[in-house]
């Protein structure tokens, strides 16, 4: 029996059985740092935590990740489906603004919406111009928090969700249609269960940033698992009880992840060609049109336009302290590192999505899905179980160069751009896998099982057929991961090296001392930096018509 | 993904290591001939900016800067271990130094010029690190509604008197943590438990924003009063949003606790890492920032207190009259950080 359990492990694995194992490896092994540290048991005040604040945590998400996702559901499907289905005013225009609330950092738009309905803020100036006297609407607490995060990450349902209505939809409609079913009940029963897994999979991500969210939460003054897992490491000093908060969430997206894997994995619409029936676009009465513009626009208005022109004013009136040659060197920095990371991480997304179909071990596809467990894991605790085992290794380093050579080095790897860039690449994984697979599933296996039949290998097949027609794929997934870089906080502040900077920590430094009118400027140039790509993403969804 | 790591980490070490075994020597030469001071700070003020420039024009010793909130970079320093290239850790708060300290990640120095600067309860009692700035937390009162008699200490706020009046920021805030735990020193636990739920009971909201944002919240008429720190207070002042001016005028500040201990303050301070590299630089630092000279940069640009006599505060501050401090010693707000936290939980505290 064992020897035949030899024979097929033989038989099934090969070099790249190996090499997904050491990609997993690598990427798991800060994932499986903090969880080691779980063995270690909580801290002495776990059961303070547990009799005085823990429900409030669990409540607090738990109100959060449902407001969010039927706010982020609504937003993001109805305005996908009305530009995607509809013939309205500036619709062009409106598909690619719809995209940009995603380029704001929700903590910068919360910040902005603090600002407007604060105290002698750009509301009530605005009220006082036209003549009205100002009401007092409260932001800061939960509601507010759900509603702005809300507005900054439907995008991520939208551009799914959009994707799918535009090249899937269209033949069924048709058939639909043909067979006398009415507008609405094509939309609720074929449009939307064929639509569901792309749906979904923009709501998990949308789900774990708000898990993750952090600036936001804590300047409203809503506790949640991430805002717990900070006071108990930092406020507590005891990182052993954060680390037991990260596991609860950990498996919370655990078992979101298997859900949608699960609902997925039985219901499989993916058409294997490319349908040339792009969804057709029908027109309405004017009437209709000005009302679906009018819901189309809400989202933009609120989620962009709004926190954009509070943003615009404050840096005017305080731009003349924020811009220096330092402030340029900063943003060039940011670019820079955003662009390798995205670099390095869709290399490491398509590495794991083909490593494993290329031998016969299908236990490994299971194990390399791990891997893009890090998106779900707050950006301090990556930093952290990056920095252990890189330390390690640092001194290692330290110990064999005195052995060997008895010279005396320093750091070599902690404190440089490339624990950065390895936590990063660990931290949004997920962002980029998930675009590449679901263009990987929508080419299907024909072409390139024809191509292996014809003789050739893997490595040639994937650059022959796969590649190019995963490109909008990657290239979306680039831009996703390029505009996060732009916007990470946590994990950059602890593992950045010196003389390095970003953007999103110089409006953080402003915004932490309370110079939250500072921060505006160097938070537009992220939203800058973050429109140019979106606006190519959109191309990209275009072209594939 | 990981053989490019390896690569490069092959390629660095290879180099690295035959310039070493080559050019041993005259590498040596070149590390000491370039000299610099590695500061982790959880300030980020422009003001600072200008002070270690002004410090590396006159030392030449090049200011290498990693910002980060003291928490990290605590963290940081603990898992860098022995080979941390921290010199000095700056932090906002004593609490954070005393936690430094706990964890064993600064040392003891010997500098003449600090111990004549800086006063006792500002320091470490066994020089592990000193403070630099003041900071006082006030009570803050809408001037058209409170008038300032009917102030009197931190306790006080607990009365019926205000409730529904209080507004203040969460408890994750440092500034507040010491706070408590400062009533902790002077009153015992039991006490300070019973100020903390009482407070709750006044707070007009549930705390949120910033100390800024309990200002404009006073001026809105959410509340009557506030405590905060000073320096935003000045910040607000002299904020370029004409609105943020009018809710820093729209407010007085009362120094509580003048009959007793004195008002409650805090500092920011620096101290030497244990494993600093830079030793004799980090001191000169530390002096540097300790100087007349810088301490008036200090005053001028962030309306904090300095810690040397010589220097006066802004004079926003000296508008705001003289007060008596509690000279509580500031490791005692470490000693009492965690008990605090945990207290506010059990108050019902956000």
């Amino acid at each position: 029996m064992k020897l035949l359990r030899d024979i097929y492990l033989k038989r099934d694995t090969n070099k790249w059985s190996i090499f997904t194992l050491a990609i997993v490896v690598c990427i798991a092994i800060p994932i499986l740092t903090i969880f080691f540290k779980l063995f270690s048991g909580p801290g002495e005040t776990w059961s303070h935590l547990v009799k005085h604040v823990l429900a409030d945590y669990i409540l607090n998400s738990i109100w959060l990740v449902i407001g969010c996702s039927m706010l982020t559901l609504f937003f993001g499907v109805s305005s996908a489906w009305i530009v995607s289905r509809y013939e309205i005013p500036y619709r062009r225009f409106l598909e690619w603004m719809l995209i940009l609330p995603l380029a704001i950092p929700s903590y910068i738009t919360a910040y902005a919406y603090a600002g407007i309905f604060d105290y002698g803020g750009s509301l009530e100036i605005l009220m006082k111009t036209i003549g009205i006297s100002s009401f007092k609407l409260d932001v800061m607490n939960i509601f507010g928090l759900i509603l702005i995060l809300s507005l900054s990450l439907f995008p991520y349902i939208y551009v799914s969700a959009r994707a799918i209505f535009l090249y899937q939809s269209g033949r069924l409609i048709e058939a639909s249609k043909l067979l006398g079913a009415t507008e609405r009940s094509t939309f609720f029963k074929i449009v939307l269960p064929v639509a569901r897994p792309a749906i979904v999979g923009g709501l998990i991500l949308v789900l774990m940033e708000v898990l993750n969210d952090y600036g936001a939460a804590k300047y409203f003054g809503v506790s949640t698992f991430t805002t717990g897992i900070f006071r108990s490491w930092f406020s507590l000093g005891e990182p052993s009880t954060a680390v037991y908060l990260s596991a609860i969430l950990l498996f919370v997206v655990f078992i979101l992840i298997y859900l949608e894997r699960l609902q997925r994995g039985a219901k499989s619409y993916y058409n294997s060609y490319k349908s040339n029936n792009v969804l057709k676009k029908k027109t309405v009465t004017t009437k209709r049109q000005l009302l679906l513009f009018f819901i189309v626009s809400i989202p933009i208005v609120f989620g962009f336009i709004i926190p954009l022109s509070q943003l615009i004013y404050w840096s005017f009136l305080t731009y003349k302290d924020v811009l220096s040659s330092s402030f340029f060197i900063i943003a060039l920095q940011s670019l820079g590192i955003s662009f390798l990371t995205a670099f390095f991480t869709v290399f490491t997304a398509l590495m794991i999505l083909y490593f494993p179909k290329w031998n016969r071990l299908k236990a490994l596809k299971k194990v390399s899905r791990i891997t893009i467990l890090g998106y779900a894991i707050p950006g301090a605790v990556i930093a952290v179980g990056v920095m252990i085992p890189s330390l390690t290794l640092d001194k290692w380093f330290i110990k064999i160069a005195k052995d060997l050579w008895s010279i005396k080095i320093g750091l070599l790897i902690n404190g440089t751009i490339l624990v950065l860039l390895y936590a990063y690449v660990i931290r949004f994984l997920a962002v980029a896998y998930n675009p590449i697979e679901a263009n990987q599933l929508k080419i299907g296996k024909s072409l390139s099982e024809s191509s292996k039949l014809l003789g050739k290998g893997n490595i040639r097949t994937f650059f022959n057929i796969e590649l190019p027609l995963l490109k909008s794929g990657a290239i979306g997934a680039f831009i996703l991961v390029f505009v996060d870089v732009m916007k990470e906080l946590p994990l950059t502040l602890i593992l950045k090296p010196y003389h390095v900077n970003t953007l999103a920590v110089k409006a953080y430094e402003y915004a932490s001392d309370e110079l939250i009118m500072e921060s505006a400027l160097p938070s537009l140039c992220i939203i800058a930096t973050g429109i140019v790509p979106i606006i190519i993403l959109n191309r990209l969804i275009l072209n594939e018509k | 993904m990981k053989y490019i790591y390896l690569l490069i980490t092959l390629l660095i070490v290879s180099s690295s290591c035959k310039n070493d075994k080559n050019n041993q020597d005259s590498q040596e030469k070149t590390i000491t001939k370039k000299e610099i001071v590695n500061v982790y700070t959880h300030r980020h003020y422009p003001a600072d900016q200008e002070l270690f420039a002004n410090f590396e024009n006159q030392t030449g010793i090049k200011v290498n800067v990693v910002n980060a909130k003291a928490d990290e970079l605590i963290q940081k320093m603990s898992e860098e271990g022995e080979q941390s290239p921290a010199d000095v850790l700056i932090t906002v708060d004593a609490g954070r130094l005393v936690r430094a300290k706990d964890k064993d990640l600064l040392q003891s120095i010997d500098s003449k010029k600090l111990n004549e600067i800086i006063p006792t309860n500002l320091k470490d009692e066994n020089n592990q690190w000193f403070g630099l700035t003041k900071r006082a937390r006030v009570i803050i009162y809408a001037k058209d509604r409170i008038k300032p008699e009917q102030l009197s200490t931190y306790e006080n706020l607990t009365s019926p008197t205000w409730n529904k009046k209080v507004l203040i920021r969460s408890s994750g805030n440092i500034y507040n943590q010491s706070l408590l735990a400062s009533i902790i020193a002077n009153n015992g636990e039991e006490s300070a438990k019973d100020w903390a739920t009482k407070i709750v009971a006044n707070m007009s909201r549930s705390p949120k924003g910033n100390d800024r944002d309990q200002v404009k919240a006073v001026v809105a008429g959410e509340g009557d009063i506030a405590v905060v720190n000073t320096y935003y207070i000045g910040k607000l002042l002299n904020s370029k949003n004409p609105e943020e001016v009018k809710a820093g005028n729209g407010v007085g500040v009362f120094f509580p606790n003048q009959e007793d201990r004195g008002t409650h303050i805090n500092i920011s301070g620096a101290g030497v890492a244990k494993y600093a590299p830079n030793k004799d630089n980090a001191i000169k630092f530390i002096e540097f920032l300790a100087s007349a000279e810088a301490q008036e940069v200090f005053a001028k640009a962030n309306y904090e207190y300095p810690v040397n006599k010589k220097v006066k505060p802004s004079e926003l501050l000296q508008s705001w009259g003289s007060f008596k401090e509690d000279t509580l010693a500031l490791s005692l707000l470490g000693k009492n950080n965690k008990k605090a936290v945990i207290l506010f939980d059990e108050a019902g505290w956000k």
